[in-house]
């Protein structure tokens, strides 16, 4: 009997791993029963704001289909909530009350918004009872809420400063509604930019049409709209900022209750090792939103620098391939073999590139440290390790910032707006850990005019005019000379423009400045 | 003899049409002892729709070929001494038989191995894949063509049922609005071919994806349309990010989806992971460009012609079939393919690149573009050939893997090369090279002493392009005529001569013509009812000028046009497959490596074979050149015009630099075109792509550094003096 792996939790990260072990279910290796609480199949998260603003549709944000998935011999239970866990007899209690026995279980439980602690929402985190014209912004029905006061061009007041929260507001602004940010600190993207792409962000929002409401903090919402809907945030200077939906985007927090509840060990979340294994029961795992790798060994170099769950799906997508072999070879092979496979490399610090049509804007790592601020460039750099180094390139007034963060010329911190090939550039050389040029100011010049200019026309004799047959401007110039006054003549002379074609232009150009210059 | 001919160009699969007449000589003129003989033939340019009249300079020398001092003209034996000394034929056709009966008596049929080319005449290839069946009875063929066309043609296979490189003729390109070139650099690989780029340029629509500013990238500055820089090995994510735009923005053609493809929904669910901001990440092209690119091409779909051309700059990959269906899947999204003023094509490179594909060549692949393995096939082509269909062998090995077998236990002992240049472009050339001196017997069919020639036990004289008649398929699907302007030299036979006495000596069963219209007539039988039908084609209707696009059963008028009623698998409809980039580990670069994409030059063709020795064309371009960023050789010492050693743990190329923006600075760029030192396949591996054995030509990961020695600078045994002799 081949052992049966169930997965709780259906958002993408689970959808990798479904898909990474179909083979194995096909070939009967392993038996897979996924549980979903929500009643779709699992679908681009990621997208929900795009969804939101109506941007995309439900169909195109499918990530599985669950009657494909069912014919491939996956059981899919969908609409269903995973009560708690018995892991004396590897079973599963389900909210319809039946029990489903596993082998080997798979935390992909994912994350839900935060609440934030404002009178007149109910605080309770896991039920959460929100008043009308108050959402957060994580699944299809968030969406739909967003999406019928962003149609009717209504004022949408968005809490949070982080990039879901950015996405959302310029999204809905550019798609007819009037959007605020709301959010505390004198920028937003709080820790993750420094001051002068903080400068720049904010104007470049406000340059979209979104209104930046900053150093802002919030104590209430007023719920006097028709029906006892939201009717304006209110602030703690007693101020009000008035609309008809707030979107709370206020960060998410890992789902470790059923873990929890389970007695496994959590932090923030799901504590698992390098193997992507709960502590103590190596035959449960979690994967994504829900699980921290935070090994339980205290000497592990990496974990002591670990960062609990990113909120990323990178990661997550990352570990679930991961786990889908590992799972695989435990199938096949036995323990040793899945214990022989190398371990989930570390993740790198988490790149964000702003998702939005009017602002470009890319961060990753710590950005901190300004170029002579030597305390934060001294941090690190001991037992021969190189000092951070700081380039910096700031043009508000043209909503241009950048900022390279490196050491040993490797990036650890980079933040761009405003210039998207140099965005693009930084975030590939932050990715791979690879070298900057020694003159930064490369970096700087992808999005100049320049680099998008081909060859300016020259007038060195010897420039080629016609590359397909590699005839000089000086050889057409002296067949003019010698008498050919067309580009046919010219062409028959020196074979100049009888490939392409697309130097007749410039031969007839060479031509008539040489009888120009004959009559005057 | 013969005065003159119209004729075609012998290089590159646009073919363009050439017309050549006996040059004058100059009453009185006495050459120089040392120059090279006057081309005996003037080449012009003739009018015809792929070429309009135009020809590069590899066209415009290709005579002087013809009667090169470098030519070789008797058969060649390798002494002990490793000299080539003269031979008889006679004595040729002995010694080959006598190798090929001791080889396979000693190791078995399949120890017998030939290695074709995509420049062979549709007449040679096809009789090249029954001679190797028939005469030598082994599996063990395959050819050059495995290096250039194999992605392309599985992914077309697998997606419409059928691979003709362009399913249009490439006039229809003029009209188009939108024209997406992925990894193509038509202006310097076929120049006259960009004159069907101009009304796209003129419309602002000319989209060239490409990691280098290559000379066609540079015709989208001033409006011509937009570049997007992919960090090399990444076409697959951006492919997949602009398909995610097509699908989140409601560009997608729905109505077309529904009526002409299967597995759509599959598709958009693979693509949901690759929104614009996350492909930026991994491509390093701005989301901004990505979502234009799309919303172009569906614009264009919508009102002048969209159309997508691939070419080996996203193909030569290991992960080359995927990204070529990648392309596919978008042409579908946005309806392009079948329909009247729009489309998807891939760029086919060698002279008969698209023929030479269809008839035999291919390991698994008998005339006709019939699977080697399909029962019916064997059993048409067995009735064709008159024999038992068991006489028929099965599939053999890919180009890649037949030269790793090669002197290995149960590989290749006694190797046949025709066409082909392996020393220099196979990848992975330092093994090829070992490979080749741990043979028995190679034998090689050449018209110069090419670097695969050199290293061959007896190198045999065959005629060039002006001395033969025979056919080609362009890149269109069309078949075309080449025809004898010249009388070969004495001592210089065809192929098709070669291949029939062997087969008579060797008591091959069947018949083996030495007339390319005989083999002709056999091929049209032995392809009819096959994909690449070319059973109504003859000589005649060719040299009346009529333009036959394939599939052309008899009784039909051809086919310019494909897909117009429908797609080549059973139920009529498309296959959109799924494809995600391979899941190998994001290469670290923090040890200051480099990517290495190998490419060509204007000048030059294939391994250089030829135009090296056009002293025109290597006086432009003499040497290989190594093009890397500013900031990158800045940060190595390397100033324009160092030597530089380009290094990895296959070998080591030693060449100058040249800096230029044209490239990003994670990639160097190096043509492949010349031998020894200089030589960009020693850097290449020969991994390949698991379904159509591509290897991957693109993105070595090399180190550069400036080279210090000037026991480097001039190496002993450096191929110069070669040059110096046959150029001057």
């Amino acid at each position: 009997m081949s052992e049966r792996i169930v997965v709780v939790g259906f958002g993408p990260v689970a959808a990798r791993l479904i898909d990474e072990l179909l083979p194995a279910v096909r070939s009967g290796l392993v038996q897979l029963l996924v549980v979903g609480q929500e009643t779709e199949a699992a679908y681009n998260r990621v997208m929900v704001a795009e969804l939101g603003v109506g941007r995309t549709t439900p169909e195109a944000l499918a990530m599985a289909d669950a009657s494909e998935l069912e014919a491939d011999g996956v059981e899919v239970r969908l609409g269903v909530k995973v009560k708690r866990i018995d892991r004396a007899r590897q079973n599963i209690v389900l909210s319809d009350d039946s029990t489903e026995h596993y082998d080997r279980l798979v935390f992909a439980t994912g994350s839900r918004p935060v609440i934030p602690n404002l009178t007149g929402l109910n605080p309770d985190p896991s039920r959460p009872v929100l008043p009308a014209g108050v959402t957060a912004l994580r699944d299809l029905q968030d969406a739909a809420v967003l999406r019928a006061a962003v149609a009717d061009g209504k004022r949408v007041v968005v809490l949070g400063g982080g990039v879901l929260g950015l996405e959302t507001a310029l999204a809905a602004s550019e798609e007819g509604a009037q959007a605020t940010v709301v959010h505390n600190g004198p920028f937003p993207l709080g820790r993750s930019i420094d001051r002068g792409s903080g400068s720049v962000l904010i104007n470049s929002l406000r340059a979209g049409g979104v209104r930046v409401a900053g150093n802002a903090r919030s104590t209430g919402v007023e719920t006097a709209g028709p029906g006892g809907s939201f009717s304006a945030l209110l602030l703690d200077d007693g101020s009000a900022i008035d609309g008809d939906l707030l979107v709370l985007s206020c960060g998410v927090r890992p789902r470790i209750e059923l873990a929890e509840g389970c007695g496994l060990p959590v932090a923030t979340g799901i504590l698992v090792d390098h193997h992507l294994r709960t502590y103590h029961e190596p035959h449960m795992f979690a994967i994504g939103d829900c699980a921290e790798v935070r090994c339980p060994d205290a000497a592990c170099v990496d974990c002591r620098t670990a960062a609990g769950p990113s909120g990323l799906v990178g990661p997550g997508w990352r570990q679930a391939e991961w786990l889908a072999e590992y799972l695989m070879v435990l199938a096949r092979d036995g323990q040793a073999a899945a214990d022989a496979l190398e371990a989930l490399p570390q993740e790198k610090p988490g790149v964000v590139v702003l998702k939005a049509r009017g602002i470009n804007l890319a961060v990753a790592g710590d950005n901190q440290a300004d170029p002579w601020d030597e305390e934060l460039l001294e941090a690190g750099a001991a037992s021969g390790r190189a000092r951070r180094q700081i380039s910096q390139w700031a043009d508000p007034e043209h909503g241009r910032y950048v900022k390279m963060t490196t050491r040993g010329g490797v990036l650890e911190g980079l933040v761009a707006v405003g210039m998207p090939r140099t965005a693009a550039e930084l975030v590939v050389l932050f990715e791979r850990s690879s070298e900057l040029p020694a003159d930064r100011s490369l970096l700087l010049r992808l999005d100049g005019p320049d680099q998008l200019d081909a060859g300016a026309t020259s007038n060195d004799p010897q420039r080629t005019v016609c590359r397909c047959a590699g005839v000089s401007a000086a050889s057409i110039e002296d067949s003019v000379v010698e008498g050919c006054s067309t580009v046919g003549e010219v062409s028959k002379a020196t074979r100049a423009g009888t490939g392409c074609g697309g130097c007749h232009g410039d031969i007839k150009g060479i031509i008539e400045k040489h009888f120009q210059a004959a009559a005057a | 003899m013969p005065n003159g001919a119209d004729t075609h160009c012998p290089y590159c699969a646009l073919q363009c049409a050439m017309t050549l007449t006996p040059a004058a000589t100059a009453a009185g003129a006495v050459p120089a002892p040392e120059a090279a003989p006057a081309p005996p033939l003037e080449v012009s340019g003739r009018d015809f729709p792929t070429n309009r009249g135009g020809l590069c300079r590899k066209g415009w020398t290709s005579a002087s070929l013809l009667r090169h001092n470098g030519r070789v003209t008797e058969p060649m034996l390798k002494g002990s001494d490793g000299v080539h000394q003269p031979i008889s034929w006679d004595q040729a056709l002995m010694l080959i038989t006598a190798a090929v009966k001791d080889t396979q008596q000693q190791y078995g049929n399949d120890a017998v191995g030939v290695f074709g080319g995509g420049g062979l005449t549709n007449e040679k290839a096809y009789l090249l894949g029954k001679f190797a069946r028939l005469a030598l009875r082994t599996s063990r063929i395959d050819y050059n063509g495995r290096f250039c066309m194999s992605s392309a043609a599985a992914a077309g296979n697998r997606a419409f049922g059928v691979d003709r490189g362009l399913p249009f003729p490439v006039t229809d390109l003029d009209t188009a609005s939108v024209i997406l070139m992925l990894g193509s650099n038509v202006a310097e690989t076929m120049p006259p071919f960009v004159q069907h780029l101009q009304g796209a340029r003129d419309a602002g629509g000319l989209i060239v994806v490409d990691p280098r500013r290559s000379a066609t990238a540079a015709f989208t500055s001033d409006g011509g349309g937009l570049h997007l820089q992919p960090t090399p090995g990444t076409d697959l994510a951006l492919l997949l990010g602009i398909s995610h735009v097509v699908v989140h923005e409601g560009l997608a053609d729905t109505g077309y989806i529904e009526a002409n493809t299967k597995g759509y929904a599959s598709v958009v669910r693979s693509l949901n992971a690759f929104w614009p901001e996350r492909v930026q990440s991994i491509t390093g092209v701005p989301a901004t460009l990505i979502r234009e690119t799309a919303r172009r091409l569906a614009q264009g779909a919508r009102d002048g012609g969209s159309y997508i051309l691939s070419g080996r700059g996203v193909e030569q990959h290991v992960d080359g079939t995927d990204t070529a269906t990648a392309a596919i899947n978008l042409s579908l999204l946005l309806g392009l393919p079948g329909s009247a003023r729009s489309g998807y094509g891939t760029l086919t490179g060698q002279g008969n690149g698209q023929g030479g594909r269809e008839h035999g060549q291919k390991a698994d692949q008998l005339p006709g573009y019939r699977k080697i393995t399909d029962p019916a096939a064997r059993a048409h082509v067995a009735g064709v050939w008159g024999i038992d269909e068991s006489l028929i062998p099965g599939p053999g090995l890919p180009a890649v893997e037949l030269l790793k077998s090669l002197g290995k236990h149960d590989g290749v002992r006694c190797l046949f090369v025709h066409g082909a240049n392996v020393v220099v472009s196979a990848p992975d050339t330092n093994a090829v090279i070992q490979g080749l001196r741990s043979l028995d017997f190679l034998v090689v069919c050449d018209f110069f002493m090419s670097e695969t020639a050199a290293e061959a036990d007896l190198v045999l004289p065959v005629t060039q392009w002006a001395e033969e008649e025979g056919t080609l398929t362009n890149l269109e699907g069309r078949v075309i005529r080449r025809r004898r302007a010249l009388t070969p030299p004495p001592g210089v036979r065809s192929e098709l001569w070669l291949m029939a006495r062997l087969a008579e000596m060797l008591e091959a069963p069947s018949t083996f013509s030495d007339d390319p219209q005989t083999v002709f007539e056999e091929l049209r039988l032995a392809s009819a009812g096959g994909l690449a039908d070319y059973s109504g084609i003859d000589y005649a209707m060719l040299d009346r000028g009529e333009a036959a696009y394939w599939p052309y059963p008899v009784g039909s008028t051809g086919t310019p046009r494909l897909f117009a009623d429908g797609f080549a698998h059973a139920d009529g409809r498309a296959v959109m497959v799924p494809v995600t980039p391979s899941k190998r580990a994001v290469r670290s670069f923090a040890d200051d490596s480099l990517a290495l994409a190998t490419g060509r030059l204007l000048e030059h063709y294939q391994s250089g074979a030829q135009t090296r020795r056009v002293s025109e064309l290597l006086a432009s371009q003499p040497q290989a050149r190594l093009l890397i960023h500013p900031g990158t050789a800045a940060s190595r010492g390397i100033a324009d015009g160092d030597y530089a050693t380009v290094t990895n743990e296959r070998g080591e190329v030693l060449c100058r630099a040249e800096l230029s923006n044209s490239v990003r600075p994670d990639t160097v760029f190096l043509p492949f075109h010349f031998p020894g030192q200089e030589n960009a396949n020693r850097l290449t591996e020969a991994a390949t792509d698991p379904i159509s054995g591509m290897p991957e030509f693109k993105t070595s990961r090399v180190w550069v550094r400036k080279a210090v020695s000037t026991q480097e600078r001039v190496p002993a045994g450096t191929r110069l003096p070669l040059h110096v002799k046959e150029a001057s």
